[in-house]
């Protein structure tokens, strides 16, 4: 078929010719980004990879072990409690953070007064630093002088020991995190409802449309984007969470007690820190951190598939 | 497209390898105006808030005794100096000379960062006259570190509580069951009742008889004293479950569940589990000589002994030598600049005392520590001496290379004993089997 490459070959050439002339400019121009993902992002990519299957103890150069990082990490009981702690910590928050997210966003979609005064109280707790508040958590959750010990004290039931129990902790770790985090799930819900266009309540009322009906059937569908994209960023972070847990469970800065009662609230974040930072296994600590990004990225694939089923866009 | 693929790559190549080169020739530069007779070293160490300035001060003395050293300093708090002294390591750009916790020296020294100092202290320095150095010495006679200061473990006791109970201030001839008898009788309820009375209430203590904390100020002076400890002679086998490690756990165990000991449950209530003593809620404490700064700022009215003996006799006392360690990867001159400071640490009287006029640590320099201007510094006039006379039966806590690894697994098992989720024996195997593990994973490749 001789025509049919005569046709295309000389498309080919110019196309070809041109693009090296701009191509020198175009990479020029993105050679900064292109520098950037290189150097700190491809490279320490790799080099996670492959500590991951080396030991590593960050002071001696690393030693290629296969699969050994692996293969100890799934017969490792402290790792099984911390993936199955990530998760419950995860069940539990995500739901609870969000709904209550939509809730005061609603509450606070109206036109009263004072309305900003409400608004910034729950924005509050979103820019303290996790050591503020666990000051403010102690003044409830002291076993001794706290408020919620008082309360049951008054109540005639027993005190209880919140970050000290392993039944309770996660559940009352979730509780704090939802106080502190709320707000600025809120505040996206917030602009997500102000996209909803008044005429479709209009619309809802005329038909006959009580509350319950136009926020089942007007709102949520239409904020069902905004609603995605906090429930995709809650999962990761929450995944992710490090800090709430070393602070409010850690003795003085000491992150070999943080985890505790009895690796309770051993999350994999800071499994993966104390493993590497404090003591020295890179390689391990390497591993564990391919593994979160397997579940996170297996996770966000099947959020991005249901998508499908729940979200509209509007067209 | 090839042509300008090509291009981009060598583009990128060229670059990343203009920035490797850059990085290069600075360091090259630096080495070569060092090459007369100035040497530059970097000198790391942990921020303790007034410290810092007295440390700047003694480093521009330095300077000025060796003028062909230019030391620049690099310090951060605890845990953030920590954590960038390992990226460092492995980046082979940790300080020349740095101030290394006690408890991680051999963290370093067994893992290669740490430069064999044994020839330079046979050298330059006369044993007897220094406190500790034997605290760094590995179980094949060398040295990796040199005391900055030292932290030993004494028995912190409020004279205010002891007289208000009728009882004896404690001395050199108690034993730990003579210290328990008498925690009972300085333990107080909510209703005010003592832990001698009828109808005391365990549950709602308002004056410990004694705190206690994790290992220093906890579970191994009494673990030792007692015959037991955690690791064998070599420091590489768990000696854990042992007939005298059992007998030391009941006097804890027994201790908490009287409400006479604090057990781990019971420190939640305070911001901090070294409050206790100074806050003046708990009668006695095991305290290294840090300990004394928060009493002494609290103002209650306290004095200091040396710790109990164990059933048979023995004696204990917990040390920590906060120590110089020199960087194993620096060049020979700058490792022997960087001796110089640690030479002129601990051999200068002058520097030695002004660290000491500071109250941090116990003076590393004997001369010094036995001075005047250490026992009888402050307002408040304890007895220091039980301090120096502990050196006698001091020692560290076990530790070695996985230090910071196996006490995370001995804690979490024995805290389940003390919180009585698990008998005394089986807490001990358990310990015993994970801290095991750990040791055989870094010592039996």
């Amino acid at each position: 078929m001789p025509k049919l490459v005569d046709r295309v070959k000389p498309l080919k050439n110019r196309r070809r010719k041109k693009l090296s002339a701009e191509g020198r400019w175009g990479f020029l121009m993105v050679s900064p980004y292109l520098i950037q993902f290189v150097v700190f992002l491809s490279f320490p990519l790799a080099a996670s990879l492959y500590f991951s299957f080396s030991k590593y103890d960050m002071l001696n150069a690393p030693k290629w072990i296969g699969v050994e990082n692996y293969t100890t990490l799934i017969q490792d009981p402290v790792f099984h409690k911390a993936l199955w702690n990530t998760f419950y910590f995860t069940i539990l928050f995500v739901p609870a953070q969000t709904i209550l997210a939509l809730v005061l966003a609603v509450a606070l979609n109206q036109s009263l007064k004072g309305l900003k005064f409400f608004r910034i109280a729950h924005f509050i707790p979103v820019i303290c630093s996790w050591t503020v508040v666990l000051y403010v958590a102690d003044a409830i959750l002291n076993p001794r002088f706290g408020l919620a010990n008082t309360i049951l004290a008054k109540l005639g039931s027993n005190p209880q020991a919140w970050l000290g129990d392993e039944a309770l902790i996660i559940p009352v770790l979730v509780a704090v995190a939802v106080w502190k985090g709320v707000g600025y799930m809120m505040i996206i819900f917030l602009a997500g409802l102000q996209n909803v266009p008044e005429d479709l309540y209009e619309a809802a009322e005329i038909e006959g449309a009580g509350v319950w009906k136009k926020f089942r059937h007007v709102t949520v569908p239409l904020i069902s984007g905004t609603t995605f994209l906090v429930l995709v960023l809650t999962t990761i972070t929450t995944f992710q969470s490090f800090e709430q847990i070393y602070v409010m469970t850690s003795h003085l800065g000491d992150v070999t007690s943080a985890g505790g009662p009895n690796n309770a609230s051993m999350v994999l974040m800071l499994y993966l820190f104390q493993q590497g930072f404090s003591f020295l296994k890179m390689g391990y600590a390497s591993a564990i951190a391919w593994v979160l990004f397997i579940i996170l990225f297996g996770i966000t694939m099947i959020q991005l598939k249901l998508q499908k089923k729940w979200v509209y866009y509007e067209k | 497209m090839k042509y300008s693929q090509k291009f981009g790559l060598l583009l990128l190549l060229s670059l990343i390898l203009a920035f490797a080169l850059a990085g290069c020739s600075n360091e090259s530069d630096a080495d070569s105006e060092n090459s007369g007779e100035q040497v530059e070293i970097k000198l790391g160490y942990y921020s303790s808030g007034s410290a810092d300035e007295k440390m700047e001060e003694l480093i521009d003395q330095f300077e000025e005794k060796h003028p062909n050293i230019k030391v620049t300093t690099q310090n951060a708090p605890y845990s953030q100096f920590f954590q960038k002294l390992d990226t460092q390591i492995a980046g082979n750009n940790a300080p020349d000379v740095w101030l290394s916790d006690g408890v991680l020296v051999s963290k370093y020294a067994e893992r290669g960062a740490a430069k064999d100092v044994t020839d330079w202290i046979e050298r330059d320095l006369n044993k007897d006259e220094y406190y500790g150095l034997d605290f760094n010495k590995d179980a094949t006679g060398k040295y990796f570190a040199v005391p900055q200061g030292i932290q030993i473990g004494a028995l912190f006791y409020n004279k205010d509580m002891f007289d208000e109970a009728g009882v004896d201030y404690p001395d050199d001839t108690w034993t730990w069951d003579q210290l328990q008898e008498t925690a009972e009788r300085l333990t107080i309820d909510a209703n005010g009742k003592r832990a001698t009375d009828d109808g005391f209430n365990s549950d709602a203590v308002n004056q410990y008889g004694m705190t206690f904390f994790n290992i220093t100020e906890g579970w191994m002076p009494v673990l030792k004293s007692y015959g037991g400890g955690v690791l064998d002679e070599e420091l590489k086998n768990s000696v854990i479950d042992s007939k005298e490690n059992k007998e030391a756990m009941k006097w804890m165990v027994e201790g908490m569940q009287k409400g006479v000991l604090t057990d781990p449950s019971d420190l939640q209530s305070f911001q901090s589990p070294m409050s206790p003593f100074p806050s003046g809620t708990a009668a006695m404490r095991i305290g290294i000589y840090a300990r004394v700064l928060a009493a002494n700022e609290t103002g209650i009215n306290y004095d200091v002994t040396v710790l109990p003996k164990g059933p048979d006799g023995k004696r204990f006392a917990p040390v920590i030598a906060n120590s110089w360690i020199v960087n194993n990867n620096s060049s020979d001159e700058k490792a022997e600049a960087a001796w110089e400071w640690v030479k002129f640490w601990v051999t200068e009287d002058e520097v030695q005392k002004e660290w000491a006029e500071l109250g941090e640590a116990v003076p590393v320099k004997k001369s010094v520590a036995n001075s005047d201007l250490f026992l009888n510094s402050g307002d408040n006039k304890i007895n220091k001496q039980a301090f120096l006379d502990s050196f006698e039966f001091a020692g560290t806590l076990d530790t070695n290379a996985v230090w910071s690894e196996w006490l995370q697994k001995f804690n979490d098992n024995i805290n389940r004993a003390f919180l009585n989720e698990t008998s005394i024996e089986e807490a001990l195997q358990q310990a015993d089997k994970e801290v095991t593990k750990v040791l055989d994973d870094f010592y039996k490749e």
